[in-house]
């Protein structure tokens, strides 16, 4: 990972581009940015492009089990899709100065970071379910968010992205609602993922954000639009409903409605495990990375015949 | 110049000067700044920018870029990852590299200083209309 | 209407009939499942959703042609998933595990030409619905043939070491893709209806078509007998591997909806 620039910007051009921002505008590709803005968005969203194409690995092993010709090949849709976000998210990333065979080999050497929740384990088809309506509804939140921020290729892009993941989210419900409706067997499978994949995804949001003047910079920049508690709180606000109108249980005993209030209150989670799974010490993370770079290397001979044919 | 024969009233205090030039001798994109104006896009060889036809009448429109080795892959990659979900009956893709740019500077060179309302029927409010609400593209179908 | 293929008032050119279009149906599930198992792996990311895509499309084709042969789409499933492996009826090289990129592809051009022709005899046949299916499927097997003849001249002909794996891989499916034409009672019952013509004569017309697009790319085609079984239920182990893993989940409970 690179070192935040120790870089001077132009005051006047800082000054100008910080009016701008203010003002509601809209930064594009190939514009001045301060070098801690250009640093701060394009490590944001390569660490977006990096889960995308992560978050492929646990859903992609049920594939082959799908147990309906149309699970098949709605599964097989969804997860293409995730590819194909990663393809633009990496475009989006390269504008600001890093090309794509470079962050893509971070990636699969373990330098690199990606969302919290695609490490871990998707052992079950009920986490099929869980995956495609919370952790999908939980990126939605800061996807849906990040639309107003600053840097407008990235805004373009997840205009697209809300748009493909809201067919996720209704697709997640179906299976959702097949195996809450099932048999005693499938409800039970489908309670204990919820109950496995709960911890990850009051991670995702990340913990409550410190005052710090960092976190106000990037709010101003609108690098940041949110905060993570009120993400977190949307979610919540969302999803929480859809698990007691299907009579399963919501895994937190801890959490509740506050009186009169559209707040929740929830046992805090531990840190700790996050700032682990942060550091590509989650329970899949080695087997994730290895496989991806397995694959990486074995297509080296592939990527050089392509370039050479195109050379000729 | 007038603004011509036109039944309608401009809004109060809104009036563009007409004709002539823009007040201020320093102003931005003033000539003799000395900035540019135009570039090359600065993208990778690799990035194709792929254009879509929706349907027969429409214009293509960028819809994003690839990354592919030549022309013949960047458009057989680019039906599957810009089409599923989009009608289509055309496709270009051109290097991105390949694409000549007008600055961001150089954007309120197109927004018109003075009145231009005599291409608008002669009425001011259309041309406000249009320069301000984003409505009535004269490309979009939608907007006919 | 019923699952029955009409026009076919004799029996058993009825059931001949309906082999000769399970072997399609498994041919294209079974080729679209060892596709789909490249989502997230393919050499780039423009390429793994493309052919993506061509496994959604080759599964969904097989959903047109189990439901067909059902009663229903429930029961197009239970055709697809509840069957033991000695039923199914796809040739052996479409159930070859992925032995990376240039495989896939070598296999992917032998298969789409087999198909296309199969499609055209199909929408020749005066069989509807079926003709008329096989009419619509046509359209989407075009850019199967375009992605998989790119690849292959990108590989065959970009450097001497993939060049030598191509054809390494060429030779490897040769026989396999022989496999396609393997004929049964089925195949005399049918020609002798006058519906489809001979698997020897199939052969040569797919000969001929896939000439045309390895002999450009530098490769020599094999001579090899074919290796054969498909058509009759023998199948591998990597096809048990595949079909336990296929059918896992529908297995935990054939009886619940999924």
């Amino acid at each position: 990972m690179e070192a935040r620039p120790q870089v001077q910007d132009d005051p006047e051009l800082l000054a100008r581009f910080t009016e701008r921002i203010a003002a509601g505008d809209q930064i594009e590709a190939g514009e001045w940015l301060p070098g801690e803005y250009r640093f701060e968005a394009q490590r944001l969203i390569q660490m977006h492009a990096n889960s995308e194409i992560m978050g492929a690995l646990p859903e992609r092993e049920w594939i082959p089990r799908a147990p309906t010709l149309a699970r098949k090949m709605a599964l097989t849709a969804k997860v293409q899709d995730e590819v194909g976000h990663g393809m633009l998210l990496y475009r989006v990333a390269e504008t600001l100065g890093r090309s794509r065979e470079e962050m893509i080999a971070e990636l699969v050497e373990g330098k690199a970071r990606f969302h919290n929740v695609f490490h871990y384990p998707a052992e079950t088809w009920a986490d099929v379910a869980i995956i495609q309506v919370f952790v999908d509804g939980a990126a939605m939140q800061t996807q849906g968010a990040l639309r107003s921020c600053s840097y407008a290729p990235y805004a373009r892009v997840l205009k697209r992205i809300c748009y493909e993941e809201d067919f996720h989210i209704q697709l997640g419900l179906d299976v959702w609602r097949t195996l809450a409706e099932g048999t005693p067997r499938q409800r039970a499978m489908l309670q204990d993922a919820l109950r496995r994949w709960w911890t990850p995804l009051i991670h995702f949001f990340g913990m409550p954000d410190r005052i710090s003047p960092h976190t106000e910079k990037m709010l101003a920049w609108r690098i940041k639009v949110k905060s993570n508690e009120e993400l977190r709180q949307q979610f919540l606000r969302r999803f929480v409903p859809i698990i007691l109108e299907y009579g399963l249980e919501v895994p937190d005993p801890g959490l509740r409605r506050v009186d009169g209030e559209d707040r929740y209150v929830y046992t805090e989670p531990d840190w700790e495990e996050l700032k682990r799974v942060g550091r590509n010490g989650g329970p899949k993370s080695a087997e994730r990375l290895a496989l991806r770079q397995r694959f990486y290397r074995q297509h080296a001979w592939v990527r050089e015949a392509v370039h050479l044919w195109a050379a000729a | 110049m007038g603004r011509g024969v036109s039944a309608e009233e401009p809004p109060k205090g809104a009036e563009p000067p007409s004709g002539g030039a823009v007040p201020g001798g320093d102003a931005p994109g003033a000539p003799g700044r000395g900035e540019s104006w135009e570039r090359r896009l600065d993208t990778p060889p690799d990035v194709w920018a792929v254009f879509l036809q929706a349907r027969k009448r429409d214009p293509h429109i960028h819809v994003g870029d690839v990354h592919a080795p030549d022309a013949e892959m960047a458009l057989i990659v680019a039906k599957e990852n810009y089409t599923r979900r989009d009608p289509c009956v055309n496709l270009w893709v051109v290097r991105a590299g390949e694409i000549h740019s007008t600055t961001e500077d150089a954007a309120e060179m197109f927004a018109p200083a003075t009145d231009k309302s005599y291409r608008f029927g002669g009425s001011y409010r259309k041309q406000q209309q249009i320069y301000h609400s984003g409505w009535r593209l004269s490309h979009r179908d939608e907007d006919q | 209407m019923s699952g029955t293929p009409p026009a076919a008032t004799d029996p058993r050119v009825g059931a001949a009939f309906r082999e000769w279009l399970l072997r399609t149906a498994d041919d294209e599930l079974i080729i679209g499942h060892r596709h789909s198992e490249w989502t997230g792996f393919g050499p780039d990311i423009e390429s793994d959703v493309a052919l993506s895509s061509i496994a959604q499309e080759e599964i969904g084709h097989a959903r047109a042609f189990y439901t067909q042969l059902a009663a229903g789409v429930d029961d197009a499933d239970r055709l697809a998933f509840a069957r033991a492996p000695a039923e199914y009826r796809h040739a052996t090289l479409v159930e070859r595990e992925n032995d990376g990129w240039e495989w896939s592809i070598v296999r992917l051009v032998l298969y789409e030409r087999y198909e296309a022709e199969r499609l055209r005899l199909l929408s020749a046949s005066a069989q509807e619905p079926v003709a008329g299916l096989a009419r619509t499927l046509l359209r989407e097997e075009r850019y199967h043939a375009l992605f998989a003849d790119a690849w292959l001249t990108r590989l065959a002909r970009g450097r001497e070491e993939g060049h030598r794996r191509v054809q390494a891989a060429l030779e490897a499916a040769w026989p396999e893709a022989l496999g396609f034409f393997e004929a049964t009672d089925a195949d005399a019952t049918l020609a002798a209806a006058g519906i489809v013509d001979s698997p020897a004569a199939q052969r040569r017309r797919w000969e001929a078509a896939v000439r045309q697009v390895l002999e450009p790319c530098g490769l020599v085609i094999p001579s090899a007998s074919p290796k054969e079984g498909g058509r009759r239920g023998q199948h591998t182990p990597e096809f048990d591997r595949l079909h336990d893993q296929m059918t896992e989940v529908y297995r935990s409970d054939p009886e619940a909806r999924w």
